[in-house]
């Protein structure tokens, strides 16, 4: 196990620069997910740790090493493919073996590991199958199990569940945040999507453009987001945002009114008010708006209102028995709204 | 979703290609046939579809004269050292087309593409002066390594290219984190994983030498050292008229591996060019 560092890393093709120097320190033994919308350059900055991209400038670091010019081989890692990449002509336990057998490792110590890591993955009755004879779940754990024999100092996962059903993705997130604290390797991972970085980090990494928007817990990153890029990327429904003014009487957007928390800079401006779905609540002094769809989801209700002018989508605990064209009155949790500058996208509170 | 046919347009469809097989099957049927029938049989019109009578020391006399043996072995090694030795080139230079990036590398495919477009009668000439200088004339060496390192091999550099290409990326990069270098990668990964092309490749390389005739023909000139598309023209009289039914008894056991090799790996084949997004 060992810490990662990147330090100002940037990657260019040609002209085109894709990572614009990103800085992230990743502690021994954490897991880290780096999320981001498409294009974002998250398995681009993932590979580059692999050693499977070239660096343009910055360093990356794995304990004490400098890794920027090594082989990925010579870099102690090892990698789960989104699409498994598993060799289709050998068995799982030569897929297993396959790395150690190129590190001239015993044939009885490579029996050994395979072991270990097909006891630890429920793989001991598939060792002599071939991929193609696998479910998804299965050629999965395989791939895990690959990357787990050889002990390496950092675990890369690259979109690793895209390729699943929801419900075998939610399984095999369970299984690899387990797996993760049994053995406590560094892991990163790459995911675009949000609950799987929520669920499974110790720390989130935002990527945008090639640059990182945040850095931080899950809930912190939920709680207090930056900005208006990370406000909305995290969390599912994605926060309301209204565009407005900040006055001393209040929020002014189209059509309504919203309140503000204490403690705001003096004056006017232009501003985004966002609140997460679960900042309102159902009360009967609140401000009214419009029911446009009810989509009761069991343990919560979800309703899509019109507030003034503007859409929004509100979370409620209890069973709402509203229909569509009837008026609720809702409240905002001032707690738990964020203002964003209208300009930047920078937070205000 | 498959249909079944109804019963009269199965017996339509199947009589439309028995129909279509005779123009296929009657060469070799009529090949076959007329090495044992007596020469006077053969073009006897009109011809007779099964022999009259069956005289099969017309396949004893073809082994009297010519070195029959010798020549069938000269083919068989030839076509074995060109089907590997192009397997073995096409492969790696298909790969290094498909997954080395370096300057240039599609103006120099494009370059070897051209080479099909060469008909082998326009570099023959230059080829004997070439071989003639290096001492090579009357040796099996041309038919060695012109093919190896002519059109068939360009044509299986390509199909290997198109393979590799299809193979997926993250397997070699798996390879890589693995610990495994270029060739090795080529040699563990990918070519084991490239069997269904090497087949195609191996196949229509095997048959191209097999058949060769031109490159024989002006290369070599003793009986002994003779290919079997050249020791078929060879049996005659003594005034020079064909002897139809020996000649056509050595052509019948000349086809006979060709045939065998087809039909066992006739799926392979059509597999193999499939991969590559190639028609048979």
């Amino acid at each position: 196990m060992a810490s990662v560092t990147l330090t100002d890393v940037r990657k260019s093709y040609g002209a085109t620069a894709v990572i614009h120097g990103v800085d992230v320190d990743i502690a021994d033994g954490e897991f880290v997910v780096l999320v981001g919308p498409s294009g974002c350059g998250k398995s681009t900055l993932l590979r580059m740790v692999a050693g499977l991209e070239t660096i343009t400038d910055g360093e990356i670091a794995i304990g004490d090493r400098v890794v920027n010019d090594l082989e990925p081989k010579d870099r102690d890692i090892a990698m789960v493919f989104q699409n498994y990449a598993l060799y289709p002509h050998m068995t799982v336990a030569t897929n297993m073996g396959f790395s150690l057998e190129h590190r001239g490792t015993s044939k009885a110590q490579i029996a050994e590991r395979v072991k270990w890591a097909a006891d630890i993955l429920g793989l001991e009755a598939l060792l002599d199958r071939y991929p193609r004879q696998l479910s998804g779940g299965q050629r999965q754990r395989v791939a895990m199990g690959r990357a787990i024999v050889r002990n390496p100092q950092v675990f890369l996962f690259d979109e690793p569940l895209s390729n699943l059903d929801a419900k075998l993705r939610v399984v095999m997130r369970g299984e690899i945040k387990g797996l993760h604290q049994r053995l406590r390797t560094t892991t990163i991972y790459v995911t675009h999507d949000q609950v799987e970085a929520m669920t499974m980090a110790d720390k989130i990494v935002v990527l945008n453009a090639g640059r990182v928007e945040q850095v931080g817990a899950p809930l912190d990153l939920y709680d207090r987001p930056a900005n208006q890029f990370v406000a909305g990327f995290i969390g599912s429904p994605a926060m309301n945002f209204i565009g407005g003014r900040i006055t001393p009487g209040g929020f002014v957007a189209a059509g309504v009114t919203l309140p503000l928390p204490a403690g705001l800079p003096a004056g006017e401006r232009s501003a985004v008010y966002g609140a997460r779905p679960e900042a309102f609540a159902l009360a009967p002094d609140g401000l009214p708006a419009t029911v446009t769809l009810v989509e009761p989801m069991g343990p919560e209700t979800q309703v899509t209102l019109m507030l003034g002018e503007h859409q929004i989508i509100a979370v409620f605990r209890e069973r709402v028995k509203a229909r569509p064209g009837d008026t609720l009155h809702i409240r905002p949790d001032l707690e738990a709204i964020h203002l964003f500058d209208a300009e930047t996208g920078a937070r205000l509170n | 979703m498959k249909t079944e046919l109804a019963p009269r347009t199965k017996v339509l469809v199947y009589g439309l290609m028995c129909v279509l097989l005779i123009p296929f099957v009657f060469p070799t049927w009529w090949m076959v046939t007329s090495s044992v029938k007596p020469i006077s049989q053969i073009f006897a019109f009109p011809p007779d579809i099964i022999p009259r009578s069956f005289d099969f020391t017309t396949y004893g006399r073809v082994f009297e004269l010519q070195p029959f043996a010798q020549q069938y072995w000269n083919s068989a090694y030839i076509a074995a050292l060109v089907t590997i030795g192009t397997m073995l080139f096409s492969s790696m230079a298909g790969y290094a087309f498909a997954r080395i990036r370096f300057p240039g590398a599609n103006l120099l495919f494009m370059v070897v593409l051209l080479g099909l477009l060469i008909p082998s009668e326009v570099t023959i000439v230059p080829l004997f002066q070439m071989f003639l200088s290096w001492g090579m004339i009357n040796t099996h060496w041309p038919l060695v390594l012109v093919p190896i390192f002519g059109a068939p091999s360009v044509f299986a550099t390509f199909v290997m290219r198109q393979f590799f290409i299809a193979l997926p990326v993250e397997l070699e990069e798996a390879a890589r984190v693995d610990g495994l270098g270029r060739f090795k990668i080529f040699w563990t990964i990918a070519l084991p994983l490239a069997r269904p092309a090497l087949a195609a490749v191996a196949i229509f390389t095997f048959l191209h030498s097999w058949n060769l005739y031109l490159e024989p023909i002006v290369f070599l000139s003793s009986p002994d050292r003779f290919t079997l598309p050249q020791a078929l023209t060879q049996f005659t009289d003594a005034y020079g008229g064909a002897l139809w039914n020996v000649q056509l008894a050595a052509a019948s056991m000349t086809a006979l591996p060709v045939l065998i090799v087809f039909i066992i790996a006739q799926k392979q084949f059509v597999e193999g060019l499939a991969h590559t997004g190639l028609k048979g």
